[in-house]
């Protein structure tokens, strides 16, 4: 693995976040191009991070949403907490 | 400067994110629920001082986290800080290459056999430190510069944390996978 491999692995997941200056892209863009290994590597933590985000949705239960929006209507109401 | 009026207008959107975030957070539907009320009673007397336009999704994870280090950390007892361990760039990738020996799919072959438990448990046994990143960006989808703010904490600091934390993650399903045995998740 060379020295390019190594930066370009480093910055992973600033580049697939979308925060990394345009020329660090660029860079990295260009040696992705040039080396399949790091482009699968790149490819595979693009994919586990979609998986993370859609594996820990979570669904509230009807019963905790109502409960809920009860304690958001009733807030105002509480003498101590009004203007 | 908001109107408490639009209070309930402006958050009942966004419960079911919250419910959700506190979830993983707590790690148990009664607590995720007491995290979001006491949220929701926090929220409502600061909502005056809320600069309306500003992000009220973001301003309301803050007061989320905020509350669950200040309640639910003492209650748990959990240290502050853990650390974690030093792991190299694209932990998973490599193991499960090496399982698979040459085929070219076979890491995210192996990925898509992780049922949802096993990446809430890999969530939820990362230290708070750095399952609280993880969560904000990955699930919730905020910046490094949203999640900064609403921890409190340098950018550079949630760069660390965020990078460090996916490792972690990376390596607990990795374990998952060893104690199947198979090199094969589900």
């Amino acid at each position: 693995m060379s020295h390019n491999c190594h930066k370009a692995q480093a910055l992973a997941y600033r580049y697939l976040d979308g925060e990394i200056v345009w020329f660090r892209r660029v860079r990295v863009r260009w040696h992705l191009r040039r080396c399949p290994p790091c482009e699968q590597g790149y490819h595979f933590e693009g994919w586990l991070l979609r998986r993370v985000h859609d594996g820990c949705r979570e669904e509230i239960p009807t019963v905790v949403y109502e409960r809920l929006r009860a304690v958001l209507r009733e807030l105002p109401l509480e003498p101590g907490l009004r203007g | 400067m908001a109107d408490p009026a639009r209070f309930e207008d402006d958050v009942t959107p966004l419960l079911p994110q919250l419910y959700s975030a506190a979830l993983r957070l707590t790690r148990n539907p009664a607590d995720a629920e007491d995290l979001v009320q006491e949220t929701l009673l926090r929220a409502f007397r600061g909502y005056g001082g809320f600069k309306a336009g500003t992000n009220l999704r973001a301003w309301l994870y803050r007061i989320l986290t905020n509350t669950f280090i200040n309640r639910y950390r003492q209650q748990a007892r959990q240290p502050a800080e853990v650390e974690l361990g030093e792991l190299e760039d694209m932990y998973l990738y490599r193991r499960l290459g090496q399982e698979a020996g040459a085929a070219r799919s076979a890491e995210e072959e192996a990925l898509e056999r992780f049922v949802d438990e096993d990446i809430k448990a890999a969530v939820e046994a990362l230290p708070e430190n750095f399952r609280i990143p993880v969560l904000l960006a990955d699930v919730e989808g905020f910046s490094y510069k949203e999640i900064a703010r609403i921890m409190g904490v340098p950018i550079g600091t949630v760069m660390s944390r965020l990078h460090r934390g996916r490792k972690g993650l990376q390596k607990a399903l990795w374990e998952i996978t060893e104690r199947r045995g198979t090199g094969s998740p589900a």
